[in-house]
């Protein structure tokens, strides 16, 4: 497989690669590259802390857990930032790295977030473990969640009291997308899913008494419906279908939708709802590898930390630090503004998030310094600005980083190389022309510049 | 120095920093369509016991519902009859005798959420509580009437889902030096090319190649024009106070910016409410005095109108920690010098009349609130905005 198109697939289905590992793919033909990524991601494993002594304090009913209520949610603010970060490392070259990358993209389409941390962790993991079976069961499984019954108050949905939240977020967000059903479908849907609560533990349960048995009219269709009846009947419009290809295409090929290619990939994905098969096909595809696809996304703010840590191992040594950054950049994982989720692209970028994100890689590396010697001149600020920096700001900044690690897998890239390992795109032609007039100090230094660019900010 | 100027002399003065001809473009839109009017929102974050904010010193029922947790009619600053302020709000009292202050009561909307990111996401994205988006109000006012970053300035680390459009965001910042030394290393202005723009299109790459030279462009701006002007009041010192010495350095610098947005946390009062409460709303009171006093001492203070919101109020009932659980509609203050009902707007909430979770009922949908403040303050067809049509209230 040309080097080229490996690239651009780790960049999508993952968070780059580096020379190393691209030398030894190279050799093997496309197919090949892409059944080795996803037979490395059949594996399941999921990312959990000890949640021991939190679940002895929730028991098993509300009356066990309600003197120990304000422990538990210390606890669980405590856990859930050590999830995020156990995330950020998880995303760090990963062994099962699509499952992965899907994970990331799911949280984002499944949105939820709960204040309680057993139910935080299990839905995440019922992300990683559906992330790339199959649709229905994911959907199935994320209805009876308890983050979720709670996130969109499907715990409250009772037969005498009906709660719609689930029922339209289910097609506005989940399947359909807006303007693909009426009110009556959600009034209609929301009773089939009465009855939907958990255990204090957080399993499943149906509550018989709140479910409402009487008929349902939904998309044409009359009977006695339950949650589990009414997505098998959304899945059977296409439109369900080509609503999570459109998005699966807008993050892992191009922001603009090319209705060709959504509509071949509906054809696959329609067929059975088998998520793996949708994105061996996106990989395969001829159109994937094509210019106008290569290059031409902004990263989301994770994609661009974890980019930048797959090439450079960083290791925050005060949690808040990395928590700080991911919120000034505007994505805390496991934070999400709402259940619409984050909007991407172009969104991620504003005057705030452009400024420090073309400042950090000097920031986290390299003591905030961005070599500018001139063309034969050696660089004479570089040690004393790095030590002022250290001095200074360094306990703001307070990593470790390892360019041991960079200068081994790019020990056999020339300098002048660099630039295609680091960038996913084409350097402009002005910023090539200042480049040109600058001293290469060392591979570090290089890298840097290259990082500091906007387009270092495409993948 | 005046924006026109600026911007002159930035783009002739192109060694120190270089404006491309799409940062200018918006020069002349400026005085056109945008009169020098601003609005500062300030967010009590949490949910401000509205009840305890603004009591109704008569009503038994009132004191009923919180043996432990009401304020004494003897400590209550009385405005009405009927209706005092929290002992803390004496400033408030000050401003509400000068006729500067406006009090509606009863604000929320339909179908009320108690979660505070739930019901803060209404607030910030002013949809129907079973809707969702992606896009705050002022967020979507820079969409169609914005033309700079700095249109709308947070005084924060980053930006509210309020302050982010469809396709533009506002800026954040909480001096005007932290985002400039951000944007500042050489590197990034040698990356442009003043003599070819051109390749700056639509595309993604072209897109943050704008990012960045407005990003440094509105800062340089920021920083450069508010570095002369320092506050003539002391600030009570802390954090709400910073944030408001800031705003009042920006807006007496004159910097073209329409809308401030700061904030004020703390206000969630399950437990030990009494003591928090008095604190915050102390805090809310003083820095607002100092604020206004500064303003009207920049010349500032007669276009300058100022909304004071929270997620929700609490319950009526106290609760079994001494504190409030939450509740659903709101006092909400504005504050100005062109106010057409200084004073109570409307009456109380009827404390009898409650929902069924024991909360009130609310009577004014706050997206009228802000349907009036863009249609007549900012002078902005607010439907555009608010992408639906609501009642205008005679507020201002």
């Amino acid at each position: 497989m040309k080097q080229k198109n490996i690239k651009h697939l780790y960049r999508r289905v993952g968070f780059g690669i580096l020379p190393t590992d691209l030398d030894k793919l190279s050799k093997l033909k496309r197919k090949e590259v892409i059944n080795s990524l996803f037979v490395a991601s059949k594996k399941v494993t999921p990312l959990e802390l000890d949640t021991f002594e939190i679940r002895s304090l929730m028991g098993d009913s509300y009356q066990v857990a309600k003197p120990n209520i304000q422990k538990i949610q210390k606890m669980s603010r405590e856990s859930t930032l050590k999830l995020n970060r156990a995330w950020i490392e998880r995303l760090t070259n990963p062994t099962e790295l699509v499952r992965e990358k899907m994970t990331l993209f799911w949280a984002n389409h499944f949105v939820c977030e709960d204040n309680n941390y057993v139910y935080t962790e299990n839905f995440h993991n019922t992300l990683r473990k559906h992330a790339l079976g199959n649709f229905r069961e994911f959907v199935v499984a994320i209805s009876k969640q308890a983050a979720m019954t709670k996130y969109l108050n499907t715990k409250q949905n009772r037969k005498q009291k009906p709660n719609e939240n689930f029922a339209r977020e289910l097609m506005e967000l989940f399947t359909l997308g807006v303007g693909n059903y009426t009110e009556q479908d959600i009034k209609e849907s929301a009773k089939a899913f009465t009855g939907y609560n958990h255990t204090m533990q957080g399993d499943f349960v149906f509550r018989k008494w709140a479910h409402d048995y009487g008929d349902k009219t939904f998309f044409g269709k009359t009977g006695n419906f339950d949650g589990e009846d009414i997505i098998d009947i959304i899945l059977e419009k296409r439109r369900c279908a080509e609503y999570i290809c459109e998005k699966v295409y807008r993050y892992f090929v191009n922001d603009t939708l090319n209705e060709s290619h959504v509509s071949e990939m509906t054809d696959v994905f329609y067929k059975d709802y088998n998520i793996e098969k949708l994105m061996r096909f996106v990989c395969s595809s001829n159109w994937f590898y094509d210019e106008e696809n290569i290059g031409t996304k902004i990263k989301s703010p994770i994609e661009f930390l974890v980019g930048i840590k797959t090439l450079v191992p960083i290791e925050f040594n005060n949690q808040k630090q990395l928590m700080y950054l991911q919120r000034l950049m505007g994505q805390v994982l496991l934070d999400p503004p709402n259940v619409a989720g984050w909007k991407g692209g172009q969104n991620w970028i504003d005057s705030n998030t452009i400024a420090l994100r073309l400042k950090l890689p000097s920031l986290l590396l390299n003591s905030s310094y961005i070599s500018k010697s001139k063309k034969g001149q050696t660089d004479a600020q570089l040690k004393e600005r790095k030590q002022f920096f250290k001095k200074n700001y360094g306990k703001w900044f307070n990593v470790e980083n390892d360019w041991g690690y960079f200068n081994k897998h790019f020990k056999n890239v020339a300098i002048n190389e660099l630039d295609s390992h680091v960038l996913a795109c084409n350097i402009s032609p002005n910023a090539q022309e200042y480049l040109n007039s600058l001293e290469k100090v060392s591979k570090q230094e290089y890298c840097i510049q290259l990082m500091s660019l906007p387009e270092y900010q495409m993948c | 120095m005046d924006r026109r100027k600026f911007l002159k002399q930035s783009s002739l003065g192109s060694s120190l920093f270089f404006v491309p001809s799409f940062v200018k473009a918006f020069e002349n839109v400026v005085s056109s369509n945008l009169g020098y009017k601003r609005l500062v929102i300030i967010q009590l974050s949490g949910g401000n016991d509205g009840l305890n904010t603004i009591v109704p010193y008569q009503n038994d029922l009132y004191y009923k519902e919180r043996p432990k947790l009401n304020v004494a009619k003897r400590d209550v600053l009385k405005l009405t009859d009927e209706v005092g302020l929290h002992p803390s709000l004496a400033p408030l009292n000050r401003l509400y005798d000068k006729g500067l202050l406006t009090i509606i009561n009863n604000v929320g909307y339909p179908n009320p959420n108690r979660s505070h990111f739930r019901s803060m996401d209404i607030w910030q994205t002013a949809v129907d509580s079973n809707e969702y988006s992606q896009s705050g109000w002022i967020g979507r006012y820079l969409d169609h009437y914005g033309d700079a970053p700095y249109s709308a300035i947070q005084i924060d680390e980053s930006l509210s889902l309020a302050m982010k459009g469809e396709t533009k965001n506002a800026i954040a910042t909480q001096d005007a030096k932290s985002l400039f030394n951000l944007s500042r290393d050489p590197y990034f202005k040698n990356l442009q090319n003043h003599k070819n723009d051109t390749h700056l299109s639509e595309h993604n790459l072209g897109y943050l190649y704008k990012a960045m030279i407005e990003a440094h462009s509105s800062a340089k701006y920021i920083f450069e024009t508010s570095k002369t002007v320092s506050a003539k009041k002391e600030y009570p010192n802390n954090k709400f106070g910073k944030q408001l010495k800031t705003t009042a350095q920006f807006i007496n610098s004159h910097l073209d910016t329409k809308v401030y947005y700061a904030s004020l946390n703390g206000f969630d009062t399950h437990s030990n409410q009494l003591p928090t409460q008095k604190r915050l709303l102390s805090q809310y009171a003083e820095g607002v005095e100092t604020f206004v006093q500064d303003l009207k001492l920049g010349g500032t203070f007669d276009d300058t109108l100022i909304l004071t919101f929270s997620e929700f109020g609490r319950r009526v009932k106290q609760n079994a920690s001494s504190g409030t659980d939450h509740g659903t509609a709101n006092n909400l203050f504005i504050i100005g010098n062109q106010l057409r009902k200084p004073g109570l707007y409307n009456k109380m909430a009827n404390l009898e009349d409650l929902d069924g979770n024991g909360d009130l009922k609310f009577e004014i949908d706050f997206r009228t609130i802000y349907a009036t403040v863009l249609n007549k303050w900012l002078d902005v067809n607010d439907k555009k905005i608010l992408n639906k049509s609501f009642e205008k209230l005679n507020f201002i």
